[in-house]
């Protein structure tokens, strides 16, 4: 065992904060937190064209694909400084759906989009939910049907992020009713521009918008299609685990907890002293505690995918153990701050531009996105443990 | 970074495991609770001749100077086994002596404990569970070439059995640490009751003359080595407490997959599979904070933070994995003769030691700078 980085891995975490000093102005970082709901604009292409010439996109992939085939270290250490700077720069779609494409993809697909994906020109927005589904995704509607050299889509999605400003939809539709339900899925790139396709706004609670998506009698050609027709489950379930590991998720599980004893302190040397009493004091040392063994979980997934074991059971258990610990711990914000903790932005005395507020109701998103806890759960019991299914 | 275990660790892991297994059989458990001595002394010139009471122990006194991590790995499965060894209270002062001792402290005791010729063990606390120095009423006072020790200590570890012990006295203002026999005039203990039937007593000195050269480092010193001793200690005792936990938690599961209940194996319940997924989640929590605890101190690195934050989650986690293994288990979990409460009891009672969750996050508060009136731990 060695909890340890070496020399080298502190020199490149020293280049990534050097970089991120350097390059991330208050105009990118405003530009970065409006790009959720506006897309990447003309500052995050340029910065993603930098962190290109560095060769940080995608650094740990095969050469042949533009990667550089870097320690997964690096990775971590690069995700751990962007989220800690706080720095909003969204590169799900790269770090999750290109190798998916890389590995399933025909020459033609990877030629058009990873080197677009890398330059922030195509972006995808993830159409996996249904309004009738969206834990069990497999037992999704959306019907996709051959006809002479299309498929014609038609059906509905829900919770589509970033809808509104994708250029594509990564979409898993139903191509074969007949089989098994995990069987029967393919995987679709489709223009979001394509005749048929319409996006409704969702409005969150913390703030952000997801979207509906209706697809109408949409055509897409043929080689729209990732991987092999009825494949579709495999090729989106292997992009949606490597979503589920990374320091990116687990610095949002305990981003509000270090914001909060940071804010204390802030608080502190102006007089106000929120953690006094010693029962707060110890609720916070609590979270102290679990919030390394979130931190702990991402190096055990990242020691085995190292050693190229699949993990069976313990990136579920992350995904357990991460989302609860930030519900728990937003909420107990909400008791260390009080009154504060309902205000949002927009007010002198809003702590944090009003991020408690956000984190407070937006934490339950986290035990519900890619997996609810529950589905983590049984997970862990039937592959980790080998319990039967009831 | 990985921070899985190497080869070596492995290795060294399964053979600790195998070994065990074969040697030690809940019966074995079961005697020794009932046992005077209350350990295998078979088991211990076994172990001896393995080389694990020297393992950990610097090469100049015979050892073999393995890092912490390893020694941890050993208690985790002597955890698990249950194993009926003095071991922990033997290791922990041993290395205490390695650290803080001089080289004739050392020689005369060192090399017998790799041996397995001489049991160690520590005494710190008394009345007041917190065990900070202002705790500490035990005093030495000069006398001549002695030192002379009145006052009492409690839940003294495997004290009736040990050749040795340390013991932190106040010298004035100060703590000293002293090298104590235990055969000197003066001392009086009486074992307690425990939950798990492991030894622990409370030991009185009435006026016991210990040669000045026996202090442990310098006189009026000693806090600072007894809280390095603890620290340690400490770590190696969520060693113990996440290998026993675990196992409970694979019987807990493995007796889900048979057992049958309203026509399935329970196991097959939602309600039962997520009590076994949070268990699991839990020890491998514990397990992940407590080495990554011993591998800071076995670096060198400052290391109170994460002791602190793997005792504290382990009192809190590993009881309750132990309090769902007793659920899933249901009525048999209460019976004596059913081996389950051997793991309950002495997992429950080991977090019942070596700083409650309380003094732990006091620490771990204190450390994080949250307020000016923060108490000390």
């Amino acid at each position: 065992m060695d909890f340890g980085f070496t020399a080298e891995n502190d020199a490149f975490r020293g280049e990534v904060r050097h970089f991120i000093d350097d390059n991330i102005t208050p105009d990118v970082q405003a530009e970065l937190k409006q790009s959720r709901l506006q897309g990447p604009g003309p500052f995050t292409k340029e910065l993603l064209l930098k962190l290109g010439e560095h060769g940080w996109i995608g650094m740990s992939w095969p050469k042949e694909y533009g990667g550089q085939e870097r320690d997964l270290i690096d990775q971590y250490i690069f995700e751990e400084e962007f989220v800690r700077a706080r720095v909003p720069l969204d590169l799900n779609n790269i770090l999750e759906q290109a190798p998916a494409i890389m590995r399933a993809g025909t020459e033609e697909q990877k030629t058009y989009f990873l080197p677009r994906l890398v330059k922030g020109e195509v972006t995808f927005a993830l159409g996996y939910s249904e309004p009738s589904g969206g834990t069990d995704l497999a037992s999704l509607k959306t019907r996709a049907e051959v006809d002479g050299d299309e498929y014609v889509i038609n059906g509905q999605k829900m919770f589509t992020s970033g809808a509104h400003h994708s250029t594509h939809l990564y979409l898993m539709a139903r191509t074969d009713p007949e089989l098994p339900k995990h069987k029967g899925i393919s995987i679709f790139l489709v223009p979001m521009d394509a005749p048929g396709i319409s996006v409704r706004p969702l409005w969150t609670l913390s703030g952000g918008r997801t979207n509906e998506v209706f697809l109408e009698n949409v055509r897409v050609p043929k080689d729209a299609m990732l991987g092999e027709e009825n494949d579709g489950w495999y090729v989106g379930a292997s992009a949606l685990n490597l979503g589920r590991a990374g320091a990116r998720r687990y610095y949002t599980y305990i981003s509000a907890f270090e914001n909060i004893v940071h804010f204390i302190k802030e608080q502190r040397a102006t007089g106000l002293d929120l953690a006094a009493d010693p029962a707060i004091q110890d609720k916070l040392a609590e979270l102290y505690s679990e919030a390394q063994v979130c931190r702990l979980f991402t190096l055990r997934s990242l020691s085995m995918v190292r050693r190229g074991i699949n993990p069976p059971y313990e990136i579920s258990s992350e995904k357990v153990w991460g989302p609860d610990f930030h519900v728990k711990s937003t909420e107990i914000i909400t008791q260390i701050l009080g009154p504060y903790a309902q205000l949002w932005e927009g007010s002198e005395f809003t702590p944090n531009e009003g991020e408690f507020a956000k984190q407070y109701v937006g934490a339950m998103v986290s035990t519900f996105a890619h997996g609810s806890v529950q589905v983590m759960r049984d997970a862990i019991a039937r592959r980790g443990l080998g319990l039967p299914r009831g | 970074m990985d921070v899985l275990l190497d080869e070596y660790e492995e290795m060294l892991k399964s053979t600790a495991r195998e070994f065990f297994e074969r040697e030690c059989p809940p019966d074995l458990v079961r005697r020794m609770e009932a046992d005077e001595l209350g350990h295998s002394v078979e088991m211990w010139r076994q172990i001896a001749a393995l080389g694990w009471l020297g393992f950990a122990l610097p090469q100049a006194y015979g050892g073999e100077a393995a890092p912490l991590e390893q020694v941890g790995l050993l208690l985790e499965e002597m955890g698990r086994a249950l194993a009926p060894l003095p071991f922990l209270s033997t290791i922990a002062p041993a290395l205490t002596l390695a650290e803080a001792g001089t080289e004739a402290q050392c020689q005369a005791i060192l090399p017998r404990v790799g041996r397995g010729e001489l049991l160690l063990t520590w005494a710190v606390m008394e009345r007041d569970p917190r065990c900070t120095p202002d705790t500490i009423h035990t005093e030495a006072v000069r006398d001549g070439e002695d030192y002379v020790i009145s006052g009492s200590k409690l839940f003294v570890d495997q004290f009736h059995s040990a050749d040795r012990c340390l013991v932190a006295c106040r010298t004035g203002q100060d703590i000293s640490l002293l090298l104590l026999h235990t055969d000197r005039a003066g001392i009086a203990s009486t074992l307690l009751p425990t939950l798990s039937g492991e030894k622990q007593s409370e030991v009185v000195f009435d006026r016991v003359r210990v040669p000045a050269a026996n202090v442990i480092g310098e006189a009026g010193q000693g806090w600072p080595i007894v809280e390095r001793m603890l620290e340690r200690a400490t770590a190696l005792l969520c060693a113990q407490i996440v290998g026993a936990t675990r196992k409970a938690v694979d019987m807990a599961v493995d007796y889900a997959k048979w057992r049958v209940a309203f026509g399935r194996p329970i196991g097959a319940f939602q309600s039962i599979q997520h009590m076994c997924a949070d268990m699991v989640t839990w020890v491998d929590g514990a397990s992940l904070l407590t080495y990554e605890a011993l591998w800071k101190l076995s670096q060198g690195l400052p290391a109170s933070v994460e002791v602190a934050a793997a005792k504290s989650f382990c009192n809190e986690r590993c009881q309750a994995a132990l309090r769902h293994a007793n659920q899933i288990h249901g009525g048999v979990a209460q019976i004596k003769e059913f081996d389950l409460n051997l793991w309950y009891r002495r997992a429950a009672a080991w977090t019942m030691r070596l700083g409650r969750t309380f003094e732990h996050r006091a620490k771990i508060a204190q450390a994080l700078e949250l307020s000016s009136s923060a108490p000390s731990a």
